[in-house]
């Protein structure tokens, strides 16, 4: 072991030139995992962060809650139905409102307070309560466009106050405001004009139900309705799983070529170094020892490409312009920084096979 | 071969040391056979070394046999391509041989298997290649710790006090610290000696040991070579090409078209 790290410490240079490789890729991996995961929590934020662990939607809703239509007298049977805890109205509107500074963008979530469906990421003030009209809790989003507790954002001239704020909770990317059902109802009839005249109208139902439940049972309480657990209706949502399905295969494919670029390196410096490595044979040193010096040599390249890499990534998050989706999550991180070290140690046992060949016989003489 | 053998260990050779050819240590007069040579520390019986087969078979070593004792220290000779890397490759367990055994101290070394090999190389044998081939990223002293670390069981401590000593005794005190590129060719080859006698071996081979090194270093480090060996007890096979060095050695061996035979005056081989 003494070997590798004294190759490393007096060859710096060269090994500068694989760390910084790596660390190129990582910085790369990190910085579309930031973008999927960003994508994707903005996305499904508003479904993930809520009591609910299932909606129900109307047949052609194809698990869309903005395109979904139900009635309140839906509510009743669904909750009826087996292994259902709870059931809730959901109004979903993706509309604009007028905030403390302009215009912002919004999605409204007309809910019933405390029954399911009602987010679970409270971080300031209150949530509305039961019965409580004109009131909403902001995605934390909304703090940038100046809104605080106390605030007012109307939507079509129907205002709401401010009493909390909830986090990782937006829908579609845009942030949400948590309402009453009547309270979404009346924006809803003040932006969609064509919608009025159905007081009793909500878009889905939410459920607390176990994570056993038949879903097709609880559809089944109303006539022609589907039912999607949350993490489905999350990927549901237009997008959502092509995104993912698509920046995840280039991050995977981008990790394979850490691992390729790994094995090369090291296939090349094994090639550099037959020599030195049929004498160390000769004087005694077994193929193991010197394979696992260069497993070591490999693992820390990586580990150092994944440490400057996600140093790197972190400060270009910090200059990416806020509108931009990314997320730096700490699952994601380590999840890339394992499979980078598996690429490049698994990179580098493809040197064994021919540090294993080298034959000892071949250092002395010189004439060989 | 029956005439190419050792001579047991006393100290008076009449023949070389009226010649004056040994000046160091004068060598034994030859015994009859290795086989009444009972003392005899490495014992080589009829080895033979086929490389290929069929057209392309090339015999390297046709029939080689020898003894050597302990603090022995015998020069093999030989033109190009005769045969003196491939007998001392095999004598030190680097290759095996097509025919023939090798017995060291009296444990056959022909039937060891290649991880057997491996330790047998890092325990009982020093090499001392043509160009020192030290690693080029350790200095001179880690080359010596390096194969220390070879074998099992070493303390690191013990290592080190015996690196620091056989630097200094090589005059490579002020250079521990240096690495390889810092040093002269033949400061190389006396840290590779150092490394031979690293950990304590029974046998020390050496394969040209100056070809890239001028006469007056080239002597030197053979001297130097002769010293360690005798001093330490061990035992020495030089291979060379070069007839002055002859002179530092107790016996010569000869090889001829992969045929061994031990020779009273090397003088005879002088074109
Ligand atoms: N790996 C091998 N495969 C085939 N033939 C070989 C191999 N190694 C050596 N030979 C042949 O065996 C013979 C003896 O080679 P060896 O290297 O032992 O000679 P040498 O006496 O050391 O020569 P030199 O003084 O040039 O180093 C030569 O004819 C050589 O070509
Ligand atoms: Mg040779």
């Amino acid at each position: 072991m003494m070997l590798a790290i004294r190759e490393i410490q007096r060859g710096k240079g060269r090994f500068a030139t694989i760390v910084a490789a790596l660390s190129l890729i990582v910085f790369l991996v990190l910085v579309l995992g930031a973008l999927a995961d960003g994508l994707f929590y903005g996305a499904t934020g508003a479904v993930r962060s809520t009591s609910a662990a299932a909606y129900v939607f109307s047949g052609d809703a194809e698990g869309s809650l903005v395109r979904s239509r139900l009635d309140e007298s839906d509510v009743a049977a669904v909750a009826a139905a087996p292994g259902v805890e709870q059931a809730g109205p959901v109004g979903v509107l993706l509309t604009g409102g007028a905030g403390p500074q302009g215009p912002v963008d919004l999605a409204v979530f007309g809910i019933e307070p405390g029954s399911a469906g009602t987010p679970t990421t409270l971080v300031e003030g209150r949530l509305p309560e039961a019965g409580e009209a004109g009131a909403a809790a902001a995605d934390t989003r909304l703090r940038d466009d100046g809104v605080a507790v106390g605030s007012t954002i109307a939507v079509g001239g129907i205002p709401a106050t401010i009493v909390g704020f909830v986090a990782d909770s937006s829908y579609q990317l845009q942030p949400t405001l948590w309402t009453s059902v009547g309270t979404w109802r009346e924006m809803r009839d003040a932006v969609r004009p064509e919608l009025r005249g159905q007081p009793t109208a909500i878009s889905a139902i939410a459920v607390v139900a176990p994570a056993s439940t038949d879903l097709a049972q609880i559809a089944a309480a109303v006539t022609g309705a589907t039912a999607l657990s949350a993490e489905q209706t999350g990927l549901a949502i237009p997008g959502v799983e092509q995104q993912s399905s698509t920046l995840n295969s280039i991050i995977y494919t981008t990790l394979a070529v850490a691992g390729l670029v790994v094995a090369l390196f090291f296939a090349l410096l094994v090639l550099e170094k037959r020599e030195l490595f049929a004498a160390l044979k000769a004087l005694g040193s077994s193929t193991g020892r010197l394979g696992r010096g260069v497993i070591l040599q490999a693992a820390i390249a990586s580990v150092l490409g994944v440490v400057l890499g996600a140093l790197l990534a972190r400060l270009f998050g910090l200059v990416i312009p806020p509108e931009v989706p990314t997320l730096f999550r700490t699952d994601t991180l380590v999840t890339i920084a394992i499979f980078t070290l598996v690429a490049g140690v698994v990179g580098a046992l493809f040197s064994l096979r021919r540090i294993a060949r080298i034959d000892p016989a071949t250092a002395i003489g010189g004439a060989l | 071969m029956t005439d190419a053998m050792t001579p047991g260990p006393t100290s008076e050779d009449p023949v070389l040391a009226a010649t004056g050819s040994v000046p160091n240590g004068p060598g034994e007069p030859p015994a009859l056979d290795a086989t009444h040579h009972a003392s005899a520390l490495l014992r080589v019986s009829d080895v033979r070394k086929v490389y290929g087969e069929g057209h392309t078979e090339v015999v390297a070593v046709a029939d080689a046999t020898m003894a050597v004792d302990q603090g022995e220290f015998v020069a093999l000779l030989g033109p190009s391509g005769s045969g003196k890397t491939t007998l001392i490759s095999i004598v030190g367990g680097l290759l095996s041989p097509s025919g023939g055994t090798v017995t060291l101290g009296g444990s056959d070394v022909t039937g060891l298997s290649k991880k057997d090999l491996t330790a047998f190389r890092a325990e009982r044998v020093g090499f001392v290649f043509q160009s020192a081939n030290l690693v080029p990223f350790l200095t001179a002293r880690e080359n010596l710790l390096y194969v220390a670390s070879l074998v099992k069981g070493t303390s690191r401590a013990q290592a080190q006090a015996r690196a620091d000593g056989l630097l200094e005794e090589l005059g490579l005190g002020a250079r521990a610290k240096n690495l390889p590129e810092q040093l002269s060719g033949g400061e190389r080859q006396r840290v590779a000696i150092g490394r031979a006698l690293m950990n304590d071996p029974d046998l020390v081979l050496v394969d040209e040991p100056t070809a890239a090194l001028d006469t007056a270093m080239g002597r030197q480090v053979v001297e130097l070579l002769r010293r360690e060996i005798k001093g330490r007890g061990k035992t020495g096979i030089m291979v060379t090409h070069d007839l002055r060095m002859v002179e530092y050695t107790d016996r010569v061996f000869e090889i001829l078209d992969g045929h061994l035979t031990h020779v009273e005056e090397p003088s005879a081989l002088r074109h």
